[in-house]
């Protein structure tokens, strides 16, 4: 790692590396455990309270950047960030993926895609995009907390960075303002992939963890005689 | 063994020298055909008749007036529809036939319309297309499909000839997919496309099976319940949520109800003895849109059988008895508007023993008095 003096990408490298060797703290407390079920359905929850709270934060931002990243037919090739973690699977790769790879990969892009979400913010121009970003971050940092509790109550060990592996924003040579909006772009969308295709992966821990459900309504049975 | 070869060589001369005479006085066997615009000019030439060839025209075996005529040569002005036909002309004397068209009038392509759905989430998508006018005579449809830089493969549907499918091969994709399509015909070419992400065009197809049914001795229930769609490949890992949609026939008001889990539902609010509409749509869990309505289900709660009317004297032993349940009035009664406004409450003739018996009540205590 190069850190130039001063460097705003040197030091987000660095930030990076720190936030990735904290230990994530397990969600809940293992006494009278009641098994992974309830922090499955939990973690399950908070990516739809991310992915609502993302289409908010995702509008404002995209409009900040403005024409053409806010426009709805806007459909760039995929060209540059390639560090970012693609949720893009192949259908049968998905399918045959086991819980503790599918938990593994769900942590290491949440992982990756907050530090990237943290370099955004120190960038942000107004004051209200930095309160919106930093707020969307403390809720990205609870539902890695989330995951990692049901990792641990589940027996599997967290994933640990190898050396040299540290996500760490290494933009071209000539990185220019249009290339880092694109990137800014795609961090954004990838992020809103992420959120739905965790909700279908912890959908489908939820469905092999816990016995058949009762049906849930939401419309009160109390209204009967 | 030389006598065959002079018979055979004749027998190919004959044939040629036929063939030579029939091309030189008879037109081609099929008939040209010709497409022109609804509302444009055209003039026919009786093939390679000179213009001042005394020549009679005939459409579908009808003749045409001569004042038509421009030497040999037909013009119709201000084609309509009507004009498609087999047109032929003849030597006016000798009734040969020297030229046929198979004229078409219709129009170049609109804009089509193009639209995609993913009713089998993960499995693919199929995309559908009409022109919003008809042409009138045949076209040919091209659709290409783009994933970002990748052409994907639109499987014709084997039934519906403006359908064609697409099977996901990545799931959870940032890269949109484009489908173009090209349609045109003999006056013409247009093209539309369309540009969406994967988890926009999701929509299932209506829950199937939708059956409602009175429960036994409960006058303000009904049980709903109704299957999966079949074209949904995979609830485990994708699972639906319905929406359930209720009225009595008689109000144009829905309840609604929203179902996180499960294919069954009690409705507990039912007005008593009034049937019910009830409907049920699905959506996946979290992406995409709702379903169409279903096929709707009707039902009436169920009712115990029609008593004879009570007379006020006996009035104190039925309000006993119709506490715990809501009877309906007798079917000879009149429907009460006051009933529905307090959602199947107690009937009239409740309310009116209650008053007689207050009433009662009241005058035995100030007899005591």
């Amino acid at each position: 790692m190069d850190f130039r003096a001063g460097d705003s990408w040197g030091m987000l490298a660095c930030l990076c590396a720190v936030l990735w060797h904290l230990p994530a703290v397990p969600a809940h407390n293992r006494t009278g455990d009641p098994g992974p079920g309830p922090s499955i359905q939990k973690t399950y929850d908070l990516t739809r309270y991310l992915e609502h709270q993302l289409r908010s934060l995702a509008g404002t931002y995209l409009n900040y950047l403005g024409p053409p990243f806010n426009e709805p037919d806007f459909n760039p090739p995929r060209l540059g960030a390639e560090t970012l973690p693609r949720a893009t699977v192949n259908l049968e790769v998905w399918r045959s993926l086991n819980d503790r790879l599918r938990l593994t990969q769900n942590y290491e892009a949440y992982s990756h895609l907050l530090c990237y979400l943290r370099g955004l913010n120190r960038q942000a121009a107004t004051a209200e995009l930095r309160r919106s970003l930093a707020h969307f971050c403390t809720s990205l940092q609870g539902l890695l907390g989330s995951i990692a509790g049901v990792m641990a109550a589940l027996g599997y060990p967290l994933p640990q960075p190898l050396p040299g592996t540290e996500p760490t924003w290494t933009p071209g040579p000539a990185h220019s303002d249009f290339l880092q909006k694109m990137d800014d772009f795609w961090l954004l969308k990838e992020l809103q992939t992420w959120l739905w295709r965790s909700a279908k992966d912890f959908n489908r821990l939820k469905k092999k963890m816990q016995p058949p459900a009762a049906a849930v309504t939401l419309h009160l049975e109390a209204h009967g005689f | 063994m030389a006598a065959p070869v002079p018979w055979a060589c004749c027998a190919v001369l004959a044939a040629a020298a036929a063939v030579v005479y029939a091309q030189r006085h008879s037109p081609q066997e099929t008939p040209h055909v010709q497409y022109e615009r609804l509302g444009s000019d055209v003039t026919l030439p009786c093939g390679t008749a000179n213009w001042d060839a005394a020549v009679t025209w005939r459409v579908n075996g009808t003749d045409l007036a001569p004042d038509l005529l421009n030497g040999s040569q037909l013009v119709l002005r201000g084609l309509e529809l009507g004009h498609s036909g087999l047109y032929a002309c003849f030597h006016r004397d000798s009734w040969h036939l020297r030229h046929q068209v198979l004229l078409n009038v219709g129009l170049p392509p609109r804009e089509p319309v193009l639209s995609c759905r993913s009713n089998t989430y993960p499995k693919g998508f199929y995309c559908s297309w009409h022109l919003p006018t008809p042409t009138y005579i045949p076209n040919t449809f091209n659709v290409t499909v783009l994933h970002g830089s990748k052409i994907m493969v639109c499987e014709k549907d084997p039934a519906l000839k403006n359908r064609c499918h697409i099977r996901y091969m990545h799931l959870f994709s940032t890269v949109k997919y484009k489908v173009s399509i090209s349609v045109s015909n003999a006056l013409g070419h247009n093209a539309t496309a369309i540009t969406f992400d994967e988890f926009t065009i999701v929509k299932p197809d209506p829950p199937e099976n939708v059956v409602a049914r009175p429960v036994p001795s409960n006058p303000r229930r009904l049980e709903v319940t109704w299957q999966t769609p079949s074209t949904w490949p995979d609830p485990e890992s994708f699972p639906l949520k319905f929406f359930l949609r209720y009225r009595p026939l008689i109000l144009d008001q829905w309840q609604h109800v929203e179902l996180s889990d499960g294919t069954a539902h009690t409705i507990t609010d039912a007005y008593a003895g009034k049937e019910y509409i009830i409907q049920v749509a699905a959506k996946d869990n979290e992406i995409g849109t709702w379903s169409d309505w279903s096929v709707a289900a009707h039902a009436t709660p169920w009712t115990e059988e029609p008593r004879h009317l009570t007379t006020e004297a006996q009035a104190p032993e039925t309000t006993a008895s119709t506490t715990s349940s809501l009877a309906p009035p007798p079917t000879t009664k009149i429907c009460d508007p006051g009933e529905l406004g307090s959602g199947g409450g107690p009937s009239a003739p409740f309310f009116i023993s209650v008053l007689v018996t207050l009433a009662l009540a009241a005058a035995a205590g100030s007899l005591l008095i």
